[in-house]
């Protein structure tokens, strides 16, 4: 169990709390510089919080070398020993763990399997394609067996394809028991993907945290709630649809439907003027404004709109979001 | 459409690169020709080939211990100094590379400054300093003057190539358990490897060809080649022969250390352009 209490993600930042449970994986969600990878860096030993602690089973780590720390990191980018090789690269922990190079090469060949590196043990890192490496840097961290595994957006420097199919991968790889895995990324998928649990950040400080499908159902505030829908939410402005507590609602763009294709009771109607379209066949992605505000509608298949023209949308009263503050 | 086939062989620009070529190696050619001649064939008639060529002019260096105990003070110097260099200059621009602290960019660019010194500037205060500590006349006495110019070099290259190397790697290290030594002599020196042979070379190649300090540094005991080269007058007049030999003997061990570092530099040269 890692629990970090109140620590600063950056100079001035509200205090972060947490605790990372043992076993379970947690994304941390949050745009960029909203404080993952200093999350991350903290966490391992990297960088250090002003105020805190860092504790992992009780024992603090605060003045413990990242040496001394049971956790293993996967960065960003893909960073593997260039000059050794995918065997020796994946050994490289247990080899400063001082573990008998027998058991070493076993490990290796067997993370390389779980991993789908076991043709390339001895090619040079360079050799790999982008997602091989970064396979290869995820095998290196898992072969450490420590307590806690931070994974700081390992799949953003890749094309999409491979991304999907190495969520998928990561699925299986990571459920090794007892360890609390880290998770952070932009995107609001990888948490539904991947996530037992969900942390989401802003501005260096802890939004929400909970189940992924409980964050996304009932977000405390309109920042959480933008930050779980991919593309952002849409905000309302109009009185009308703002009951009194009520300082700022949203709904979804998968929530905003056709007036000409929908049948719904208790809807409230908006007119929306398309500037744009975005279509990927199965899904199109309708670009406008409502009463200034940018909106964006999300629809199934192909939809006949043209740019310029005035649409009349609708929205169920009860898919409005409806936040108290800001 | 033009056609790749039907291109000539030589076209303009293969006739100048190939000029070019004979340009460049037409000194070290008729270098190696005299060095083959007898003093009497090098002053008689001019002649393209050499007309009776003979191995003498090596036998008498190999012969005359003045001559084969320059080469050894000079390779011994040489050597000294590529070492220290090396040895001092890696860990230090590592730490340039990798560390903010006060005055760094300062003290940076200071080492800079010691290149733009002519060496002559330094003459005199090596000079009265090595006589004073009984240096003076040794192979050490050079290789530490010419640390002087060689350091600040070294460290201004490898820091280049070694900013190049992402710091995740530093930290991957340290993440893996590794401690600072094995990370620094296991690791990041191999991936350097190429900035090392690129370094090594340009010290090597300052020290092997300086003049100055060598000369004024060493006296009979420490002499060394590009010093003795200058002194071949005797008796009977100049030994144009045994002169020309030891120069082709000394550009020697310039062709030998670009020969081991040449994928190195190939590779070192193509990094110092990306970074």
């Amino acid at each position: 169990m890692l629990q970090l209490s109140q620590i600063q993600l950056a100079p001035g930042a509200e205090a972060f709390d947490h605790t990372f449970a043992a076993g379970t994986l947690t994304v941390v969600l949050g745009r960029n510089r909203s404080g993952k990878t200093n999350l991350c860096r903290l966490v391992a030993g990297l960088a250090c919080s002003a105020t805190g602690q860092v504790t992992l089973n009780d024992r603090s780590l605060s003045v413990q070398l990242p040496q001394s720390r049971s956790v293993a990191v996967v960065f960003q980018a893909f960073v593997n020993y260039p000059n050794w090789t995918v065997a020796e690269n994946i050994a490289s922990p247990m080899r400063a763990q001082g573990v008998a190079w027998r058991d070493r090469e076993a490990r290796a060949k067997q993370l390389a399997e779980v991993l789908g590196l076991e043709a390339f043990l001895q090619r040079l890192p360079n050799e790999l394609s982008g997602g091989q490496q970064q396979r290869l840097a995820i095998a290196r961290a898992m072969a450490q067996q420590a307590q806690v595994l931070v994974l700081d957006e390992p799949l953003v420097n890749l094309d999409y394809k491979l991304r999907e199919s190495l969520v998928l991968e990561l699925q299986g790889a990571l459920q090794q028991a007892g360890t609390a895995v880290i998770y952070t990324s932009t995107d609001p998928k990888d948490a539904f993907a991947l996530g037992d649990e969900l942390v989401l950040l802003d501005g260096h400080t802890k939004l929400q945290s909970g189940k992924p499908l409980e964050v996304y159902r009932y977000p405390q505030n309109y920042m959480a709630a933008d930050l779980m829908s991919d593309p952002g939410v849409n905000a309302f402005t109009t009185q009308a649809t703002l009951v009194a507590a009520a300082r700022k609602a949203a709904v979804r763009p998968e929530h905003v439907y056709l007036a000409d294709s929908a049948r719904f009771d208790d809807v409230s109607e908006f007119k929306m003027e398309v500037q744009g379209l975005e279509t990927s066949g199965d899904e199109t992605f309708i670009h406008g404004s409502v009463d200034g505000n940018s909106w964006v509608v999300r629809r199934p298949g192909m939809v006949n709109v043209k740019p310029g023209q005035r649409l009349a949308v609708i929205v169920r009263k009860g898919d409005i979001m409806r936040f108290g503050v800001a | 459409m033009t056609s790749l086939v039907g291109r000539p062989w030589l076209s303009a620009s293969r006739w100048l690169l190939v000029v070019y070529c004979l340009y460049l190696l037409l000194p070290l050619y008729w270098l190696s020709s005299i060095a083959l001649q007898t003093n009497a064939d090098i002053t008689g008639d001019f002649s393209v080939l050499p007309q009776n060529p003979t191995l003498s002019n090596f036998a008498e260096i190999w012969r005359n211990p003045v001559w084969s105990s320059a080469f050894v003070n000079s390779l011994s110097y040489v050597v000294l100094n590529t070492l220290i260099s090396i040895v001092v200059a890696v860990p230090a621009a590592y730490v340039f590379s990798r560390y903010r602290f006060l005055g760094d960019r300062q003290l940076f660019f200071w080492l800079l400054t010691n290149r733009m010194a002519p060496p002559a500037v330094f003459l005199l205060p090596f000079f009265q300093l090595y006589s004073a500590v009984g240096l003076f006349d040794t192979p050490l006495a050079v290789a530490l003057a010419h640390c002087l110019f060689t350091v600040p070099l070294s460290v201004w290259i490898l820091e280049g190539f070694m900013s190049a190397v992402p710091t995740e790697l530093d930290d991957m290290a340290r993440i893996d358990g590794h401690s600072f030594g094995f990370f620094f002599l296991r690791i990041f020196v191999p991936i350097n490897r190429g900035a090392i042979g690129v370094t090594l070379f340009f010290c090597f190649m300052f020290s092997w060809v300086e003049l100055l300090l060598a000369r004024t540094l060493t006296g009979s005991e420490a002499k060394p080649i590009v010093v003795t080269m200058t002194r071949t007058v005797s008796a009977s007049g100049l030994d144009w022969g045994v002169l020309a030999a030891a120069g082709v003997l000394t550009v020697i061990p310039g062709i030998i250390v670009v020969w081991f570092v040449r994928k190195h530099l190939v590779k070192g040269f193509a990094l110092g352009r990306v970074s």
